[in-house]
């Protein structure tokens, strides 16, 4: 994504305009019209002085202190770059940028290289009315290649249902408001100023915002793949949704989930981390949960939903009383383990029982049925 | 001084400088660039570093009306941009019963801005002699739908109401909207705005807003008070304190004539400055620890 820079322009006004794209090509959100006011700015006369331009070009260009802070990098490469100094170099990562889109992404971590024959055989073992059935009721680590791909069809279905169905028993719902004047006023013209039939105004709503800790740490491998498709379908329905990831860091992925097309999502998220499989400090990450984002995202009482085993190697009390904090300020905590699936399973690892207080809903996430089960939950989230 | 004789950031910087406001050049280019391009500026920062201050200061430097819009959950177009009248207008239909008007001219007369109740945007954008200042204040109160309401107004500086059609601004309004962060604002919106970000201050330019605000105060005290708040913004407090808890400080440490920061003023004055509890018992640890 090379561009040019300003030693290749000839005058003010292309310099500003080939700026305008070289920032553009670096991940800034800059367009005609920033473009337009650029030049628009320039012919103030307030641009003899370096740093003065500096500053215009950035109030105009930048949306976020985080974009301020890629701008001052861009601003000394663009204008202070000779040509002898250049070198080759590869644009940044831009999350809508290009991809490959005929990429499979679903088999990133699937329970690929074990032992097939043996898994198939347990998977084959859960009877159920017909092939759907017995894929829904399938433990998700247990599932074969071939059957991977199967139900992630029907999965796709499920969700697509789920979020459909959630958006409309909302609207069910609502009930008689408060009168509707406007309107009231409006119809009452005809019978002389008499209000003879009210209109009410249709209650609003009330906004859902949903929170998602996705576990991807090593011991998840088999589940974080249909999880993290899950949380796509959450997405439909939640619009106010944030998600995180974490292992042993903490990521925000609720950016790359904008896309409308689920393999660009996954594609997305996938490409830009490099912690999946790792261990997990579950108590850390929502430790910086709390102290980057837990004043923007903590407020008005979110539902926080946590997906994992709870199978933690870092500080257990750190988890416990980041954990306390985080349901301080939000509506209710559900915990979904996967591990909970398996029979006569109880919360005794040390970052699930110290987790425990903190929980309000504690539910299994091991197949799809499962999943599919949080629908009730969550409509009255 | 008019806006058509400003040539360079740096005399808005003198001009708000009568205003007792110190601001940094980049804040400076941001308000030059809203004056001159008329394009709305949106400042974010934690709270308490002055945003709302920059649009009030602005509008008595330009000697007009600041018409203020504070944002809050729930907040419709109803309260932010106009409402019909409605007590006006049962009566209106009242009065015109006797009249030969056919229902059509009725519902014209009563949907005519007669019976228009003016909220702050509206108002904003029908000033006939001057360009107001509007502030939009703590925006990311307000819920998404809200911002798209915003759009018209922004970029093109008219509101459409449906019964009257469109109304556009003869002078427009200049507009700083403020925003502390609790949520990400759209990228729509964004881009109809200039963007400055507001951090809290260097030592030094806190000392120079205290010392303007407070000229009477001694320097020995000023320095020592700053620098203690400086120390406090780098503690893992619940809520840190932003530079009008500073001038508070100062104020109440004034008002109780103390001239250092002893033991004893700091237990007294310490709730002018921190708003929780555990804060207060942190920093009383650690003042207790350094003394």
């Amino acid at each position: 994504m090379q561009k040019v820079q300003k030693f290749q322009t000839s005058s003010l006004t292309e310099s500003i305009v080939a700026f305008s794209q070289f920032v553009r090509a670096h991940g800034l959100n800059v367009g005609i019209q920033e473009t337009q006011d650029a030049l628009l700015a320039s012919k103030l006369g307030i641009m003899g002085n370096r740093q003065i331009f500096r500053q215009a070009l950035k109030s105009l260009f930048c949306n976020s202190p985080e974009e301020m802070l890629l701008f001052d990098q861009l601003f000394v490469l663009y204008w202070e770059t000779n040509s002898i100094d250049l070198k080759s170099r590869k644009g940044e990562v831009n999350i809508q940028g290009s991809f490959n889109k005929k990429a499979n992404s679903s088999v990133v971590m699937l329970g690929v290289g074990k032992s097939e024959n043996q898994i198939e055989e347990e998977a084959k073992n859960v009877s159920g009315a017909n092939e759907v059935e017995r894929l829904k009721k399938t433990d998700l680590s247990l599932l074969s290649v071939m059957d991977a791909s199967q139900l992630e069809e029907i999965a796709k279905k499920f969700c697509k249902q789920m979020a459909a169905r959630l958006r409309r028993r909302k609207k069910q719902s609502r009930t008689k408001g408060l009168i509707h004047m406007r309107r009231t006023i409006r119809k009452s013209i005809a019978t002389g100023g008499e209000p003879v039939s009210l209109l009410y105004n249709l209650k609003k709503p009330k906004k859902q915002r949903l929170i998602v800790f996705l576990d991807i740490s090593g011991s998840m491998d088999k589940y974080s793949f249909f999880l993290l498709r899950f949380i796509c379908a959450l997405k439909e329905h939640f619009r106010q949704l944030e998600a995180f990831v974490f292992s042993t860091s903490l990521k925000r992925i609720s950016k790359g989930m904008q896309s409308r097309q689920l393999d660009t999502v996954l594609k997305n998220i996938t490409d830009n981390l490099d912690h999946w499989s790792s261990g997990t400090r579950i108590g850390e990450c929502l430790q910086t949960f709390n102290d980057q984002f837990g004043k923007r995202m903590l407020n008005g009482s979110p539902t926080v939903l946590v997906l994992s085993d709870g199978l933690d190697t870092g500080d257990v009390e750190l988890l416990g009383n980041a954990l306390q904090k985080i349901h301080a300020k939000s509506k209710r905590i559900i915990w979904l383990n996967p591990l909970k699936g398996m029979k006569d399973y109880k919360p005794l690892a040390r970052g699930m029982q110290a987790a425990m207080p903190s929980i309000d809903d504690f539910r299994s996430a091991h197949n799809l049925e499962s999943l599919l089960e949080l629908e009730n939950l969550l409509l009255h989230a | 001084m008019l806006i058509t004789d400003l040539k360079y950031p740096e005399q808005l910087g003198q001009q708000l400088d009568k205003q007792l406001y110190v601001a940094d050049e980049e804040l400076l280019t941001s308000l030059f660039l809203l004056l001159k391009l008329n394009k709305p500026l949106l400042l974010e920062g934690p709270p308490g570093v002055g945003k709302t201050e920059a649009a009030l200061v602005l509008s008595q430097w330009l000697n007009v009306p600041l018409i203020r819009l504070q944002c809050y959950e729930g907040l419709d177009i109803n309260a932010a941009v106009y409402e019909w009248n409605y007590q006006k207008q049962l009566l209106g239909i009242r009065m015109q019963e006797g009249t030969s008007l056919s229902a059509a001219e009725k519902e014209q007369k009563i949907f005519s801005e007669d019976y228009l109740l003016k909220r702050p945007l509206l108002q904003a954008i029908t000033e006939k002699e001057f360009s107001p200042v509007l502030l939009i204040d703590e925006l990311d109160r307000s819920d998404e739908e809200f911002e798209a309401f915003l759009l018209e107004l922004l970029s093109a500086f008219q509101i459409t109401i449906p019964e009257l059609g469109t109304i556009k601004a003869e002078f427009k309004p200049y507009v700083i909207l403020t925003s502390n962060r609790t949520r990400e604002l759209s990228d729509a919106l964004k881009r109809r705005c200039l963007y400055h970000w507001i951090d809290y201050p260097a030592l030094e330019k806190e000392m120079a807003i205290v010392k303007k605000r407070l000229p009477q105060i001694e320097q020995s005290l000023l320095e020592e008070v700053v620098k203690h708040v400086q120390l406090f913004r780098q503690q893992k407090l619940n809520k840190i304190p932003g530079i009008s808890e500073t001038i508070d400080w100062a104020e109440s440490l004034m008002a109780l004539g103390h001239r250092t920061l002893s033991q004893k003023a700091i237990d007294q004055t310490l709730g002018a400055i921190l708003k929780s509890s555990e804060d207060i018992e942190l920093i009383r640890q650690t003042v207790a620890e350094t003394n």
